[in-house]
């Protein structure tokens, strides 16, 4: 699908001197149901990496001001990415290589190891190269 | 990603001032007790970093012993005190579970570090609200 062709309500809100919050709503409100009009969800989540993209982006936004791990991992869109099961462990490593990030949860829900030695928890840096390294190991990653 | 205001409506009222960058490599609790190398959390998991002394749990006891650990101890209020170093512990208003942890600075400004997002400065009821709860407990120690 050529999203080129998805109308885009931008240039009339850019065009107005203020936004109010409902407008804003509404826009987004908007964008999503011309975007699911011509992708459905059922459609493009059939596709691994493109429903583990949205779900990253949906976790990642509404997590990303939180200290809880348990509450980050919670979240629904977290938990559908575990869901995904072994295929999101490329994705997830590929994910960590570009951007360090809470995936270590996820990681040892879907294989059951955890590379990470004992000194090493917390350390975002040595956790996420220790999963990397485990990924390289294990042929996820080259 | 929402804006910060959008996130913190009450940081609106008296203003923040950003003091880092975005970093997920330590949160508010490490922040609060000066460490910027580490995660901080009591996690089901076992995967983040928690002092051994402390009981693993997700409830403001735990918090507390936490921070008493580090020389604080339960006081009442939240003005400044020049001898004194102050943390606040945040609670979900519905769960009673830790949220957040935010230290006094000088002129009786807070900085805190919002989950994996930036560190700030701002006042002390500016990160209260839906994501973080209320304050649940201040504590204090000497200045070293």
């Amino acid at each position: 699908m050529n999203y080129a062709l998805v109308p885009s309500i931008e240039h009339d809100l850019a065009a107005c001197p203020a936004i109010s919050e409902e407008a804003k709503l509404l826009k987004l409100r908007a964008e999503q149901l011309l975007a699911d009009y011509y992708k459905p969800l059922s459609t493009r989540w059939a596709n691994p990496t493109i429903r583990f993209s949205d779900l990253k982006e949906e976790w990642e936004r509404e997590t990303a001001m939180l200290s809880s791990i348990n509450e980050i991992a919670m979240h629904p869109a977290y938990q559908q990415i575990i869901g995904i099961g072994p295929v999101a462990v490329s994705l997830i490593l590929y994910e960590m290589s570009k951007k360090p990030n809470h995936w270590f949860w996820a990681l040892k829900s879907i294989t059951g190891e955890d590379p990470v030695p004992s000194r090493a928890k917390g350390n975002i840096g040595e956790m996420t190269e220790a999963w990397l390294n485990w990924g390289r190991e294990q042929r996820y990653l080259r | 990603m929402p804006t910060l205001v959008e996130l913190f409506p009450n940081l609106q009222e008296k203003g923040y001032d950003l003091t880092s960058p975005e970093t997920p490599f330590y949160n508010c609790i490490a922040w609060a007790a000066g460490d910027t190398s580490r995660w901080w959390w009591p996690d089901y998991n076992d995967q983040y970093y928690w002092p051994p002394a402390i009981p693993r749990y997700e409830n403001l006891q735990a918090f507390i012993l936490l921070f008493k650990n580090m020389g604080y101890s339960v006081c009442e209020d939240t003005e400044y005190e020049d001898c004194f170093e102050k943390i606040a512990i945040y609670v979900d208003d519905l769960t009673g579970k830790p949220t957040h942890a935010a230290r006094q600075v000088a002129y009786g400004r807070w900085t805190s570090k919002l989950g994996s997002l930036v560190d700030i400065e701002h006042d002390i009821n500016g990160v209260s609200g839906r994501r973080y709860g209320s304050i649940a407990a201040i504590m204090k120690r000497p200045k070293a």
